[in-house]
């Protein structure tokens, strides 16, 4: 082939690479715009047919999620207040509790040799293996006898034990990238271990505390299963409460639109402000170091 | 094997230009090193060489050809680059036979290329290993090996011996200079070991502040440096420099009494009216005795050995110079010293330019 | 305290080695690791032997009091026999190949495009990751509108692309398509962020060696990129196998487990056993079988997955 003519494969290689790039990102950007697009429209705009594109935008669906204005009186009130409260204190706690496990784990996997070590990384890695529906059986029982049944206690440990595995092992690897001689050289100088844990080695993964409870977050943000079944009333966190809105009067599409809006602005916020670290840092370790 | 050509070559990155106008010419199997201090561009330059950076302005020829436009894959080139860069996933057999792999050469060609790299390197048990299980100085080796194994027409080194320990690299330099006699291979090599560049070099391309300083043969560098930079970076401990002033029947060392008698200046020198600015290194320096012809008396301050050697600090009028000396019996204070005749380096002050007009023209 | 640290390594570079306390790392072990080892015999262990020990019995949760019956493998063997449980198996299986293997080519192929430095990259990455952190039930309820045959989005655009109307919550063929497309939109962008992490935890070195050896880019990707990553691919692979194995969060707004119940996964299946008929013995077997199968997997993987960083 002549020098013209790799030059023309390329070009066209390069095209068809960025149409199939531009036909992944309306696949993942459309639904969101349709969704954001939906939680502004009337009832009678959303089921319009072809779909309009220009209409009167209807604040009744975020009304009716914050229990504000025309909707604050009426029976199909999302009353989300009280769910919006579960879903943070959840979320926070239980990611909170989760990191600091992890990053405990984390450490002491990535600096010693233990026996059993492999078998605990693949017990905590277990806790994402379970199906909900499998141990929420037992947990349904359990949260009976103790009491924790419809608590925000108990949704608080159901977030722990679902985030601690992946924490550990996220965590995991990024104590892997940080140099062993830290703690050495602060060891001979007389330090204590826990001392080079905490004002050493903790400063340097900041990043990867960020990134691990990002993820945490998210996840224990939009937990659906765990909640949907050990809580009835009090303790209904948010995806709980959206799901309720396909109650009677049939779905209540506006409300749930404007509700996975609502409930998707902390986290985009949250995950644009440590991107740097998510992709610094998520490789768990196991690509070592080099 | 080629011949290279740099015309002009001129690299910058936005406003900073990290190659200036250099022009140079490697011949046919010559072996050259691009020495000075880091960021001065040599390694752009090398990069430039391999096609891995764009020339901004000028052309680089092989043997006669622009290759400004050819990818890298296209030159004929193998690198070796300062930090390893062997494929970890791949074990040292699969690392060394990739550039051939990549082209689709057949297996029997293959095999008997690396049966001949195994033996050159002294390869046999590594073959089988991850290249993560060898120290620096074996991986670096493999990379050597991973370079010449497809016969390229130039071979790019980028301080392939600066991650290696002070031993094995000593031992890696007779090797590589070994090597690229053997197989006759156009070379060209970044470094910022002095040593290195000595010790290796058909000739040595001294950069500084994007630009070439001097080339030449390694005697010719250390011996007429082209002015103070290079008189300087070369030689180690580096060469003092001493300011001279006019004084009735020679010249005046700096602020001190002592005056350089006209007998020990070359007459070219002498009918200058140049400010001028002597470069004098250590190890010619001697002390003397009292009566040496030539010498004058100076005081030492400080004094260590190493080895055989005797380091002395002393100082002429305000400021202080080093030397080295053999002589046991010295100690701090009072003392005479003398400037071997042949180590006497005049520059201009003001340009830098060593004065020998005649020298330079030849 | 820079002081500390020269005198440090000053005695590190005599005596050739750190000065360490063995009792203290072990406390340090001990110490670190009970709570998560508490919470994992509270939340997982324990558990796991109840349901183990509630799948030999005849039980309810609904009467508690009516106590329970030791029921031997009844509960299995009654799992076993039923021709469902196989349906439910193989719908499974089908709904995990299909959006394991469409995340994972889709995700690395984007990976690999986002490794790439350009402008407004972090914007365009930040955007892409949105699918991921919407709750899966606001998922499954935005995909069922949008699918709906007779005023979703997504047949009004095939209407318009001249294809016609696809029922698609009607059937179950298409109704699986519509789940993986589902979990797929919103499960590749997790593919996407360790794809492009692993790939750019590659050396640019590593990159130009390649290129100065004369390898072509796909050669490139595919001898150097894809397995200098592939522990990382493989991680990411893992959770997403396990993670649509046991996905139900998306099934209940989705479809609601039908037409009928043939969009019914395995976990689907226990949760209606164990919460809607509370036939806890037999929910409890099937999570049992369940869990087998999803240990199982991910044991051999796992293993797979040390090998694999060993080489490193």
């Amino acid at each position: 082939m002549t020098k013209a003519q790799t030059d023309s494969v390329q070009k066209l290689t390069q095209w068809f690479l960025i149409a199939l790039l531009a036909v992944y990102t309306f696949y993942n950007l459309g639904p969101i715009f349709w969704l954001i697009i939906s939680s502004l429209k009337s009832r009678a705009d959303l089921f319009a047919m072809p779909p309009v594109w220009f209409f009167e935008p209807d604040l009744s669906g975020y009304q009716q999620v914050f229990g504000v204005g025309a909707a604050a009186e009426s029976a199909s009130a999302f009353g989300v207040l009280d769910s919006l409260i579960s879903s943070v204190v959840v979320s926070t706690v239980g990611t909170a509790l989760a990191v600091i496990l992890g990053t405990m784990g984390g450490y002491v996997c990535s600096r010693f040799n233990f026996t059993g070590k492999n078998d605990f990384l693949f017990f905590v890695l277990s806790t994402r293996m379970l199906p909900p529906v499998a141990v929420l059986v037992f947990y349904h029982l359990m949260f009976a006898r103790l009491g924790l049944a419809d608590t925000r206690t108990g949704l608080v440990l159901v977030a722990v034990f679902a985030n601690v595995g992946l924490a550990t092992w996220i965590m995991k690897g990024f104590f892997d990238g940080v140099p062993k001689e830290i703690e050495q050289i602060a060891l001979v100088s007389g330090y204590t271990r826990l001392y080079a844990f905490f004002r050493l080695v903790l400063p340097m993964v900041k990043g990867g505390i960020a990134a691990t409870a990002g993820f945490c977050f998210i996840f224990a943000w939009n937990e659906f299963a765990f909640a949907s079944i050990l809580t009835t009333t009090k303790a209904k966190t948010l995806p709980v409460k959206i799901s309720a809105a396909s109650g009677a009067t049939g779905i209540e599409w506006t409300q749930i639109c404007a509700a996975g809006v609502v409930l998707i602005i902390p986290v985009l916020v949250f995950f644009y402000l440590i991107r740097k670290h998510l992709l610094m840092g998520m490789t768990f370790g196991v690509l070592g170091r080099r | 094997m080629a011949k290279i050509e740099l015309k002009d070559l001129s690299i910058s990155f936005g406003a900073f230009t990290a190659v200036d106008k250099v022009n140079l010419t490697v011949n046919d199997g010559e072996f050259v090193v691009y020495l000075g201090p880091s960021g001065c561009g040599k390694t752009t330059t090398l990069r430039s060489i391999a096609g891995l950076v764009d020339a901004t302005n000028g052309d680089i020829l092989f043997d006669g050809e622009r290759v400004n436009d050819l990818k890298p894959s296209e030159r004929n080139i193998a690198m070796v680059f300062q930090f390893v860069s062997l494929y970890p996933h791949l074990k040292v057999r699969e690392n060394i036979v990739f550039p051939l792999k990549a082209r689709g050469i057949p297996s029997s060609e293959i095999k008997r290329k690396l049966d001949w790299v195994t033996e050159v390197f002294g390869l046999g048990d590594e073959l089988k290993r991850y290249p993560a299980a060898l120290p620096p100085g074996a991986k670096q080796k493999v990379s050597l090996a991973r370079a010449v194994i497809r016969d390229p027409a130039v071979l790019l080194l980028d301080e392939p011996l600066s991650a290696i320990d002070e031993q094995f690299r000593e031992e890696m330099r007779w090797e590589l200079g070994h090597l690229q006699r053997e197989l006759g291979v156009t070379t060209i090599y970044v470094t910022h070991d002095q040593r290195e560049a000595m010790s290796l070099a058909d000739r040595i391309v001294l950069m500084n502040n994007s630009k070439i300083v001097q080339v030449a043969e390694p005697d010719r560098i250390f011996h007429k440096p082209d002015n103070i930079f290079a008189g300087q970076f070369i030689g180690s401990p580096s060469m003092n420099l001493i300011d001279l002033v006019p004084a009735p029947g020679g010249l005046r060392l700096g602020d001190s009494a002592i005056v350089l008698p006209e007998a020990a200046i070359p007459a070219d020198v002498a009918s200058s009216s140049q400010k001028l600015r002597l470069g004098v290194r250590p190890r010619d320096i001697r002390l003397v005795n009292e009566d040496a012809a030539g010498s004058f008396p100076v005081e030492v301050e400080d004094i260590y050995s190493v080895g055989r050697e005797r380091y002395f600090l002393f100082r002429i009028g305000d400021n202080e110079y080093q030397g080295v000396d053999h002589r046991v019996d010295q100690g701090t204070g009072e003392s005479r010293i003398a400037f071997e005749k042949d180590g006497l380096i005049f520059f201009n002050a003001e340009t830098g330019e060593r004065v020998s007009a005649m020298e330079k023209a030849a | 305290m820079s002081m500390q640290t020269t005198d440090a390594t000053a005695t590190m570079r005599a005596t050739g080695k750190p000065a360490k306390k063995k009792s203290s790392g072990r406390l340090m072990i001990l110490g670190f690791l009970s709570p998560t080892l508490l919470i994992l015999i509270f939340m997982v262990a324990y558990p796991i032997f109840s349901l183990v020990f509630y799948s030999f019995h005849n039980f309810s949760a609904l009467r508690p009091n009516a106590g329970m019956t030791p029921a031997g493998f009844d509960n299995y063997s009654y799992l076993l026999s039923d021709p469902d449980l196989w349906q439910r198996f193989v719908f499974t299986g089908k709904f995990v190949f299909l959006c394991v293997t469409l995340q994972m080519i889709i995700g690395i192929f984007v990976g690999y495009q986002l490794q790439k430095s350009f402008r407004g990259r972090d914007v365009i990455f930040t955007l892409l990751m949105m699918p991921m952190m919407l709750s899966p039930v606001v998922v499954g309820f935005l995909w069922r509108y949008m699918l709906n045959s007779e005023w979703g989005i997504v047949n009004y655009m095939l209407t318009l692309v001249g294809v016609g109307k696809v029922d698609w919550l009607g059937q179950t063929d298409a109704a699986l398509w519509a789940a993986a497309a589902a979990d797929t939109w919103m499960w590749t962008p997790f593919i996407i962020l360790l794809a492009t992490a692993a790939f750019r935890g590659i050396p640019e070195t590593i990159y130009e060696a390649a290129e100065v050896d004369g390898a072509s880019q796909a050669y490139v990707f595919f001898r150097i990129t894809l397995p200098m990553s592939a522990p990382v691919l493989f991680i990411a692979l893992i959770l997403r196998l396990i993670d649509s194995f046991k996905q139900y969060d998306l099934f209940f707004a989705l479809t609601g487990g039908g037409p009928g119940s043939s969009t019914e996964t395995v976990s689907f299946a226990v949760a209606k056993t164990a919460f809607n008929y509370f036939y806890t013995g037999e929910a409890s077997a099937l999570a049992v079988i369940l869990l087998c199968i999803i240990i199982g997997l991910s044991l051999i993987l796992v293993r797979h997955l040390m090998k694999l960083g060993e080489r490193y």
